[in-house]
Parts: C-alpha cells; sequence; structure tokens
C-alpha cells in the first residue's frame, strides 16, 4: 500500500472522489481474494461495489438478497481485514443491497437511520450523492419508511427529532440532557424529569429521544405513552385479570419515556402499580424519562414517595422562550415549509405570540397560508387580524388580582378580604403590598386598575408599595423568597 | 352441549391440537380450544392467529353446541381422570361439566363466538400430494430453518410448484437444504410460497406415510388438509433469496460414503468438541478419511472410514451438529460429498433430487 493511496483518501475534491473509490476497492478486493477461495469470490464479490466512501468506510453493495444473507453470515471477518490490511480502512463493514426502489435496507446499519434506497443507488453508479449521510439524527426526508412506520406505531411522531428542536436558552439545559440520555451518556440521568407549560416542546424532546434511542438499537424495546394510557392500559388489565401480561410489557423494555405524568395524580391504584413498575425499572437500570406540566412537588395529590422517585434523578425545566428563540423557531419552520415572510412580520408575530410554541406555530400557519393565497401582501395589519383570537389566548393566560391576592392571603394565612380592608397592622399591610408588587409584576393593568382592585386604593399606594417591596427584595432574603414563590407557583396556574 | 367420549380419543384429540397454543397470549380466548359437537362427533380447533390446527375426535354427542375451553388445563384434567369415559355437559353460560367414574371437574370456558375463525379458502389454488412425500420433503429441509428473527423471510420453507416438480428450500446462510420431487399439477397452478416455521412443526406432527394431502393456497394463507385434521397458516411474506446462487459450481472431489457410517462416526467423535472449539476436521487421505475432533483442557477424538479417494490430500472442517442433521433425516445407503478446497462450502447429495450446501469451519491444525 503506497502514501499516494493513503493521502488520495484525505483529498475530498469531487474530481479525485470516484478515482478514489474504485482505487481503494481494488485494493480491499484483492487482499479479499487471498483470504477466501477463487469460487467464493466470484460467486459473491464479482459484482460487489463500494458505497459513498466520502461518508461512511465499508458500505458494499451486493447484487441480491442472498449475496447479502450468505456474506453476512460468512464473510465479514475476511471482509473486515481485507479493507484493514488492503486499504489500510478499519472499519465495520455493511453489506447493503443493489436493488429496486424502495427496498428496505438492513436494520443493522449500525448508528445510523437507514438511507433511502435511491441515494445508494446513485452513489452506485458513480454519481455524486445529493443527500449526503448525516452520523447524528439524518432528517424526515432521509429516514426509511420502515423507520417511520415503526415510529408511527409506538406513537412518536417522526417529524419530533433532534434536528427540528430550537435550542434557546429557554431550553438549552433540557436539551443537553435529553441528547445525553439518548446517546446513553448519562448513566446518573435516571430518571429524568423534563417539566414545563403545555406547548414548550416536552412530547418533542421526549420523541427525540426515542428516535435516537431506536437509530442506535432498532431491536431496543421502547415504550413510548402518555400517562393517561397506561392508567387505561392497566385498568383493563386489572378488569381482564391478566396483569402479568400488562406488568411484562411494561417491566421488560429497555426505555420508558411517559408523557404528561400528571394524569397519574388522585389515581390511588395506578400510582401504585406505577410506583412498583418505576421501581423495577429502575432497579435494571432502565431508562425512564418523564414529562410533566408542572414540576414535581407540584403535582396535586400525588404520593410522596413518587413525588421522590421522580426528583431522584435529573428535573430539567421547560421554559417559555426568549424573543430571539421565538424567531429562530419561526425562521426554522419557514425553512421547512419553504415559506417566505418579511422581517418585520416575523418579529411582530414572534412579539405577539410568548408563551407557547404550538400557539407559534399555528400563528405562523396561519399567516403563511393567508400569504401564500391571498395576492395582497402581508402587512403587521393583516398579521394583527388574522392571529385576534390567539393572542386574546396568550392574554388571557395572564394572572388576575384576584388569583395574586388569594395566593398571598394563603401565603401569609390572612383572609382575602384582608387585601382589600383599610386595616393597617404590617402583619396585613406588608402582604397587600407584595401582592401589588405581584399585580404590577404579572398584569397588564394599569396601576389605576390596581389600585381598584386593593379596595379602591390610590394609584399613588400602589406604586410606593412596589417600591417597597422592590428594595425588600434586595436587602432581606425571607421577603425575596417569598417573591419568588408566589412569582412562580402564580406564573404556573395559568 | 353435551357429550361422552373415550379418555383416550378426546386425548388424542386434544394434543393433536395443543401445541399451537402459546403459553403467553394476548388474548385470553387464544388459549382455549373450539370444541364443535355434532352427529359426526367433535371438531376441536386452536390457533394463535399465525398457525391453526384442527382436527376431529369420536364421540357419542347427544345434544350438539359449541364452546371454548382453556387447553392446557383440560389436557392435564383429561390425562389425570380415573375411568376411561367421560361424559361432558357444557351450559348456556359457558362453564363445561366434566365427569368420569367418581371424578366431578368444573371449568368456565369462553363463548364459541369469540374464537377467531381459520381462514377460509373460496378461491384457492388446490394440490393433491401423497403425504408420504411430503413428509420426507419436510424431514430433509426442515432442520436448515433459519431461527433468526431479523430475517423472517429465512423462517420457514420455500415452496415451488414448478415444471412439474415440487421443490422444498430451507437455509440459515450457513447452510442450505433442498429436495426436488415430481409431482403433478396443473400448469396454471405454477407458484411459490414460504411455509412458517410454526406451521411446519405442525405438519410434521400430522403427516403420516398413507393418503393424499390437500394443499391449498390462497394469496396470504396456506391450508393443509391431512385426513380430517386441517392445518392453516399465514405465509411469510416476501421474496425468498436466489437459493440457486449459493449452490456450487463443478467439484473438485465426489466422495462415496456410506451414509450411517458418517453419521455415527461424526457422532462418537463430536463428543469431543465443545463449546469453543465447535468442529470436526475431516483430512482426506489415501483411501480413507480421519474425522477428528479436539478441545483444549478436554481431550481429542479420532476416528478413520474407508472410502474411494485417490486425490492429494486435504482437510476440511465443518460444524458437527451441522454435519449431521441431514444425514439423520435421509434413508439412502450411500451419499456422495462434493468439495472443491478447504474454504469453499461442501455439498451433500444423493441419488435422489436432495442436496445440500454446508460452510466450512475455519481448519485449526
Amino acid at each position: 500500500m503506497t502514501k499516494e493511496t493513503e493521502g488520495g483518501q484525505e483529498n475530498d475534491s469531487e474530481n479525485h472522489g470516484d478515482q478514489n473509490n474504485s482505487q481503494t476497492w481494488g485494493l480491499v478486493r484483492e487482499k479479499l481474494s487471498e483470504y477466501i477461495s477463487g469460487d467464493a469470490f466470484s460467486r459473491w464479490f464479482k459484482n460487489a461495489e463500494l458505497v459513498d466512501p466520502e461518508q461512511q468506510d465499508g458500505l458494499v453493495a451486493v447484487q441480491s438478497d442472498m449475496h447479502q444473507i450468505w456474506i453476512e453470515t460468512n464473510y465479514m471477518d475476511e471482509l473486515r481485514a481485507a479493507f484493514a490490511e488492503g486499504a489500510g480502512i478499519h472499519c465495520s463493514p455493511q453489506i447493503v443491497v443493489k436493488g429496486d426502489v424502495g427496498a428496505d435496507l438492513p436494520e443493522a446499519v449500525v448508528g445510523k437511520i437507514p438511507l433511502q434506497q435511491e441515494n445508494q443507488k446513485i452513489a452506485v453508479r458513480g454519481a455524486r450523492v445529493n443527500n449526503p449521510v448525516k452520523v447524528v439524527t439524518p432528517n424526515l426526508e432521509e429516514k426509511t419508511q420502515a423507520f417511520q412506520r415503526k415510529l408511527k406505531r409506538l406513537g412518536i411522531n417522526p417529524d419530533f427529532d433532534f434536528e427540528s428542536f430550537v435550542v434557546g436558552d429557554n431550553s438549552q439545559f433540557a436539551h443537553a440532557a435529553c441528547s445525553a440520555v439518548a446517546h446513553q451518556e448519562g448513566r446518573s440521568f435516571n430518571p429524568l424529569f423534563i417539566h414545563g407549560r403545555a406547548g414548550l416542546g416536552k412530547t418533542h424532546l421526549m420523541s427525540a429521544v426515542a428516535q435516537q434511542l431506536l437509530a442506535n438499537d432498532p431491536k431496543a424495546k421502547i415504550v413510548f405513552l402518555t400517562a393517561e394510557h397506561f392508567a387505561n392500559e392497566f385498568i383493563e388489565a386489572v378488569r381482564k385479570g391478566n396483569l402479568d401480561t400488562f406488568r411484562k410489557a411494561y417491566r421488560h423494555v429497555d426505555a420508558m419515556l411517559i408523557d404528561d405524568i400528571q394524569f397519574i395524580a388522585g389515581k390511588e391504584r395506578t400510582q401504585d402499580e406505577f410506583f412498583h413498575t418505576f421501581n423495577a425499572l429502575l432497579n435494571s437500570q432502565t431508562q425512564v424519562i418523564l414529562t410533566c406540566d408542572c414540576p414535581a412537588p407540584e403535582i396535586q395529590t400525588l404520593e410522596p414517595r413518587l413525588i421522590s422517585r421522580f426528583e431522584s434523578g435529573l428535573t430539567v425545566e421547560l421554559q417559555p422562550p426568549g424573543f430571539e428563540t421565538r424567531v429562530a423557531i419561526l425562521r426554522r419552520k419557514m425553512e421547512q415549509w419553504k415559506v417566505e415572510l418579511e422581517n418585520n412580520i416575523v418579529v411582530h408575530i414572534a412579539n405577539q405570540i410568548k408563551s407557547n410554541v404550538r400557539r407559534l406555530e399555528g400563528a405562523l400557519t396561519r399567516v403563511a397560508s393567508y400569504s401564500f393565497l391571498s395576492p395582497e401582501n402581508m402587512s403587521i395589519e393583516k398579521v394583527d387580524e388574522l392571529l385576534g383570537d390567539l393572542v386574546r389566548d396568550e392574554n388571557t393566560h395572564l394572572v388576575t388580582i384576584e388569583q395574586i391576592q388569594k395566593a398571598v392571603a394563603d401565603y401569609y394565612n390572612l383572609n382575602l378580604s384582608d387585601m382589600s380592608s383599610r386595616r393597617r397592622p404590617a402583619s396585613i399591610a406588608f402582604p397587600r403590598q407584595i401582592a401589588m408588587y405581584l399585580a404590577r409584576k404579572l398584569t397588564k393593568l394599569s396601576l389605576v386598575d390596581i389600585g381598584d382592585g386593593f379596595g379602591k386604593r390610590d394609584h399613588g399606594t400602589v406604586i410606593h408599595a412596589c417600591k417597597k417591596v422592590k428594595s425588600d427584595i434586595e436587602t432581606d432574603p425571607e421577603v425575596r423568597g417569598a417573591v419568588e414563590k408566589l412569582n412562580a407557583s402564580l406564573e404556573r396556574q395559568n | 352441549m353435551k357429550f361422552r367420549i373415550a379418555k383416550e380419543a378426546f386425548l388424542d384429540g386434544l394434543q393433536q391440537v395443543q401445541h399451537v397454543v402459546s403459553s403467553r397470549t394476548t388474548l385470553p380466548i387464544l388459549s382455549n380450544v373450539l370444541i364443535e359437537a355434532s352427529e359426526e362427533g367433535l371438531r376441536l380447533t386452536t390457533t394463535d392467529l399465525d398457525v391453526g390446527v384442527s382436527g376431529t375426535a369420536q364421540a357419542e354427542v347427544s345434544k350438539s353446541g359449541a364452546t371454548t375451553l382453556p387447553v392446557k388445563r383440560l389436557v392435564n384434567i383429561i390425562r389425570e381422570l380415573p375411568s376411561a369415559e367421560i361424559e361432558v355437559s357444557v351450559d348456556g353460560k359457558n362453564v363445561a361439566s366434566i365427569k368420569s367414574g367418581p371424578s366431578f371437574f368444573k371449568i368456565i370456558g369462553l363463548p364459541d363466538g369469540e374464537f377467531p375463525p381459520l381462514a377460509g379458502f373460496s378461491e384457492a389454488k388446490e394440490y393433491k400430494i401423497p403425504q408420504a412425500i411430503f413428509r420426507n420433503a419436510l424431514k430433509k429441509t426442515s432442520y436448515a430453518i433459519s431461527t433468526d428473527e431479523t430475517r423472517y423471510v429465512l423462517n420457514g420453507i420455500f415452496s415451488s410448484f414448478k415444471e412439474g416438480k415440487l421443490t422444498l428450500v430451507a437455509t440459515d446462510g450457513r447452510r442450505l437444504a433442498m429436495v426436488d420431487h415430481e409431482l403433478e399439477f396443473p400448469s396454471s397452478h405454477e407458484t411459490d410460497f414460504i411455509i412458517p416455521s410454526k406451521a411446519v412443526q405442525e405438519l410434521q406432527r400430522l403427516l403420516g406415510t398413507e393418503g393424499d394431502m390437500i394443499l391449498k393456497l390462497s394469496d396470504n394463507q396456506v391450508c393443509f388438509e391431512i385426513g380430517s385434521s386441517i392445518i392453516v397458516s399465514k405465509l411469510i411474506e416476501g421474496n425468498y433469496p436466489n437459493y440457486r446462487q449459493v449452490i456450487p459450481g463443478d467439484s473438485k472431489e465426489r466422495l462415496t460414503l456410506s451414509r450411517e457410517q458418517l453419521l455415527e462416526t461424526t457422532r462418537r467423535v463430536s463428543l469431543l468438541s465443545s463449546e469453543k472449539s465447535n468442529s470436526v476436521k475431516l483430512t482426506f487421505g489415501p483411501n480413507q478419511v480421519d474425522v477428528m475432533a479436539n478441545s483444549p483442557d478436554i481431550g481429542e477424538a479420532n476416528e478413520s472410514l474407508d472410502v474411494k479417494y485417490e486425490g492429494k490430500e486435504f482437510s476440511i472442517a465443518f460444524n458437527p451438529e451441522f454435519l449431521m442433521a441431514p444425514l439423520k433425516s435421509l434413508e439412502e445407503d450411500e451419499v456422495h460429498l462434493d468439495l472443491i478446497d478447504e474454504m469453499s462450502p461442501g455439498v451433500l447429495r444423493t441419488e435422489d433430487a436432495f442436496l445440500y450446501v454446508l460452510m466450512p469451519m475455519r481448519v485449526t491444525s
């Protein structure tokens, strides 16, 4: 093996690509013929070709199914040695069949989601492949029909993968954790508890993990379901008397991914069963991922032993995306749908819809469809018109003064009426001030409106209250803690 | 439903059909046997949704009807009953009362209406095949079926009706068994299909040596009528790979050996093969072949056989199980072993249309 050959392999300019391909393959073949008999070589490797060597080493395309089966069963050691000794390439060779378009590739393509057969055909003819093989999750067009079918059977949306997830400050940690789990690097991230409000991407991330796990090991038994489904199945199993089968289905798996675990709140028997399932899985070091619309301790009527277990691994939160992330999400969708909109329109949409990615995408769909169907240019006014109800939904989710007052009253053990009363002792006045501060922060109401809400107080009183609480937050950790807690729980209620 | 039946007859009938029932069923009714009683006697049917078996049992039916009962439990009960005569009556709620001598049993069944019906074969191609021939052909090939579930197309026997011949092929990537037999059928009925290995097992259990079997083929199901018994099975969907590709061309050496001697020698010698050294080496010398096995830390074995051989000395190694399997399935006195070299597969042939390709193992010195 000469130095020129090795150098040649690293040169990836178009002109030398094919030449190196056949040079490399020639060397491999020569070596292979030393290892196997003449009859075997001619019978099985006569028309075998090396495929797409720029992207993957050792991908060999053969004439028929039988060639693939026989070579895979009998000649892999020799082939591996031929690559190593003949061309200096260390790889795990893979055999594919040149054949009709649409034939499914063997699932033994380790670590990658199988390519569409079309790419193989193009490569085999020696022409340039347009869609290079991606080593991590390739995007949707490249997933085979078989893989997509498998996902659908498991209840996973093929669109929800790592590729299509836009990472921002709001989701960076959660995304990193999921990525680590998907590549099985995070032994300590078990269980992985992902929480966040509706429409922020919990199901998307969990689906992405499932897809990557399946790509890594097509034979993996992945259970992907909603807690509601789990509960229903459990009830059915109890009813039919085949708990054994149920348990087998949910305990002898490679990964268990459950969406919206808050659903089992209040369901005693289901929680009990889930507790046992959970323990069994964790004891056998099976990866468990849970999503929830709130942090574990806030799930109402959930057994404490479950709460502690949910928190025993890693908990990550998905928060509403910031402005830049929202714009990035919109741009990504526009790219995917091949849609074009003026920059100011995109920015306006991002400014209008802030709390929910699903709603954001819905807004984009509406605006993009209208823009596509209508002859007039899209304008800010038109956007407002189109998104009217969505924007209203955004705002109704804001907190009300009453909610704030209730929360603060509860927290400080006061009556709701105290919030609006004229009573002045500090034990009542100070919470009232906190409530006013929160009202200013969390609602869009004017100072006058807030004042009105607290027993017709003057707007100046509200200003004073806000200033005072703000400075107390900075100096008194107790106050800071209380306000943060109240703030958080109020935001979550919506 | 009410009937009287001899213990032997009931047990026989049930045992004919019970193997299809798997111990882990998804639907409870699949653990049950469908019992249909009429003036002609009993019909017993079981299924696992892929393969279904239906057989008959002689009985004195005083009241016809149908029900399904858990087959495993039923067989266990019937087997233990003290008397040779059994009386069974089933009420409207599918509760079966079984009386035999002083024993009384009651078991709860499920309604016959819930039992999944076996597929119908109204527009099917029909073939008439002597049982002995089919049984023999299955015997000669079934051991080579692949058990690797990722290669599902190979998890059955490829069967083809072509040019006046029935051909069966089975392979698992390391060996391939093929057998032909002349058969009469209309040329419009030329086709091929793949019989799943579970159905093959049932066939081997039920096929006899006399009479004919009727094979009915629809788009995706096959039915075998053997006497009053029926086996219905889904076919394996997919294209069977081109098996002819595997068969080597001209051999360098053809050796003719006594089948029984080769089988027994290999069996004895392979006692000294182990999981680590799972091979048996054949060294061909002037008019003899030495069959050897050796396992480090255990020992070695060596036996020679007479064989007409005048070529140069050479050795080839095979997996002993894979070598013995076809020898066990054949009845001929002599077999021909066609060899090329130590890295090429050997082919075992008989005077009949039987062929077995076996990949060699690496020869350890």
